[in-house]
């Protein structure tokens, strides 16, 4: 495959990607169909702050945004059998309970130890420690921006975070086994090591003070926008919404089966974090994976860290020195 | 009938064999049913037919006169017959001509079947390490002038312009008596079991769906290959 020039970069020798939004498929049907899937994303979200900015105290709750976050999950999935983006993805019985599977271990097990090591933990013993109290000025920011801002930090740990997962090795081995997810459906997000599903959730988040309100709109805005990372639908998003927010188009040429289009695109939610930091590519890709497509049982993705990290280490010692005499291949960026 | 073997193959007695307490077990997670060939359909047709159902990734399987025996391993999400891990086809004479009978395992409906404990154990697992969580007098306090503090706050009044509604004030002594069990509660919002409840929950009505609609759909998928 001859690949295509993005840049510094050649992407799509290893495997078919689609590179620049006038080559992506738009939504095909009636004006309802595509007026729908075209306003329905920002529809969500500037209904969400309204709902959250507005609603009363009495309603304003912790087990509202529960309730709203699942009836949303459940509603996206039904949209993946209206409107499928690939037929090579649609979801299917056991891949649901798979994907579910990971939703509860991440939902239970892994929230069960970030009670103890979790960043709100480290953050809790810090300030115990020195003595010094939260950032308590920002809950004086207007509420929009107390959300806005948070998501945004919170974001730029996270795209450094999985930046560095594809940049070193220790941090890869746990974010490797998400890679072998060969296609996105809506609860794809949560598939993968719980030990990444950990570490991915680290920020500094926890450092600032927020109002209640301020916080559930931040959960709102993150739902609105990062739920359709992986989701088996296709949208037709407006130009805006495509230049701001990290898209199903980007991420799935994030996974995709070619090495180069894997390293892009690593924000959660702002993709304009990694058009900052020139590492975006507006396409998409239908074949996912790793390895050719090799799909992954979930015994093999809850040990794989753990035995590939074993062979690395014993191998450490018969491992030709790096800048030895030989010249070594290192991975540009 | 004794089993069939074949190298590195997992093989099952023949139906009657089996007896009847392992057999309603075994409806838990293995799949069994047949399928009238259609008329003048000889066997190597029928096989020939269903070849193409075993050329998945992951898969592999070995003819033995009127046996098929399959296994799979790693199979990719839009294999029609993912759910299998191994299983035996036989095509046997019946009353109305030649059938298909199948037996078919899936360790996918057995894990599904055996998760609503998972998250039992878990939601158990969660209550214990609560009760050794227990917050101390000086942490409930240190919530609760948080908590006095919150109400304190007055919203920026950009806000205000806007018709946000206020932070809510501090509860009052009696009310808070009043909400005593809820706040109890609530102490240790970090060691709730409900989510794990919700899981094993939602599995086992997965289970319910997948025991129904994947043999069902197997058995579609044999009938319209073998009708070509």
């Amino acid at each position: 495959m001859d690949g295509i020039r993005v840049g510094k970069r050649i992407v799509g020798t290893q495997s078919p990607v689609t590179i620049g939004w006038e080559n992506i498929p738009k939504v095909e049907g009636g004006t309802f169909k595509r007026l729908f899937f075209t306003w329905f994303q920002p529809a969500v979200l500037f209904g969400m702050i309204a709902f959250w900015y507005y609603a009363p105290n009495s309603i304003a709750k912790f087990s509202t945004a529960i309730g709203i976050g699942i009836g949303f999950r459940i509603f996206l999935q039904i949209l993946e059998f209206v409107n499928p983006r690939h037929k090579s993805w649609q979801i299917t019985w056991k891949e649901l309970a798979t994907d579910l599977f990971y939703v509860g271990i991440s939902a239970t097990c892994v929230q069960l130890v970030e009670n103890y090591i979790g960043s709100d933990a480290i953050i809790e013993a810090l300030q115990s420690t020195f003595d010094f109290d939260k950032f308590a000025w920002f809950t004086g920011l207007p509420l929009l921006v107390q959300a806005l801002l948070s998501l945004f930090i919170f974001d730029l740990g996270q795209y450094w975070m999985h930046r560095g997962m594809h940049n070193w090795y220790p941090l890869w081995l746990p974010h490797s086994v998400h890679h072998y997810i060969t296609q996105l459906n809506v609860h794809k997000g949560a598939v993968g090591n719980p030990l990444e599903l950990f570490l991915i959730g680290l920020g500094i988040g926890g450092l600032f003070d927020f109002l209640p309100r301020a916080f559930l709109l931040a959960g709102a805005i993150s739902m609105s926008i990062g739920a359709y990372q992986h989701i088996n639908v296709r949208f037709d998003s407006p130009r805006w919404w495509r230049f701001l927010f990290n898209t199903t188009e980007h991420h799935s040429l994030h996974h995709s089966q070619d090495f180069e289009s894997t390293r892009s695109n690593y924000s959660n939610w702002f993709i304009v974090i990694d058009r900052m930091f020139g590492t975006c590519i507006d396409g998409e890709a239908e074949l996912l994976g790793m390895e050719g497509g090799r799909r992954m049982s979930i015994r093999e993705q809850m040990l794989y860290p753990f035995t590939e990290g074993w062979k690395a280490w014993k191998e450490r010692g018969v491992r030709e020195p790096m800048f030895g005499d030989h010249p070594t291949a290192v991975p540009a960026e | 009938m004794t089993s069939l073997s074949a190298s590195g193959m997992e093989t099952f007695p023949a139906p009657a064999e089996t007896p009847a307490i392992l057999r309603l077990m075994q409806r838990i997670w293995h799949i069994r049913g047949e399928v009238p060939l259609p008329a003048d359909l000889a066997t190597d047709e029928a096989f020939a037919r269903l070849d193409p159902l075993f050329a998945h990734a992951g898969t592999v399987h070995a003819r033995m006169g009127d046996v098929v025996l399959v296994t799979k391993r790693d199979q990719l999400a839009q294999d029609p017959l993912s759910v299998v891990d191994s299983g035996t086809l036989r095509i046997e004479p019946g009353e109305q001509g030649p059938t298909l009978r199948y037996h078919l395992v899936s360790r996918a409906l057995l894990y599904c079947f055996l998760a609503p404990l998972l998250f039992l154990a878990i939601s158990q697992l969660t209550v214990f390490l609560g009760t050794l969580d227990k917050p101390t007098p000086e942490e409930i306090a240190k919530e609760k002038a948080k908590k006095d503090k919150q109400g304190e706050i007055k919203l920026n009044p950009i806000d205000k312009f806007l018709g946000a509604p206020a932070p809510e004030k501090p509860k009052d002594e009696k009310k808070d008596a009043k909400d005593k069990k809820k706040g109890d509660d609530e102490e240790n919002e970090g060691f709730s079991p409900i989510t794990a409840y919700v899981f094993a929950g939602i599995f086992a009505a997965l289970y319910v769906l997948g025991r129904l609609l994947e043999p069902w759909l197997i058995r579609r998928l044999f009938q319209r290959t073998l009708t070509g």
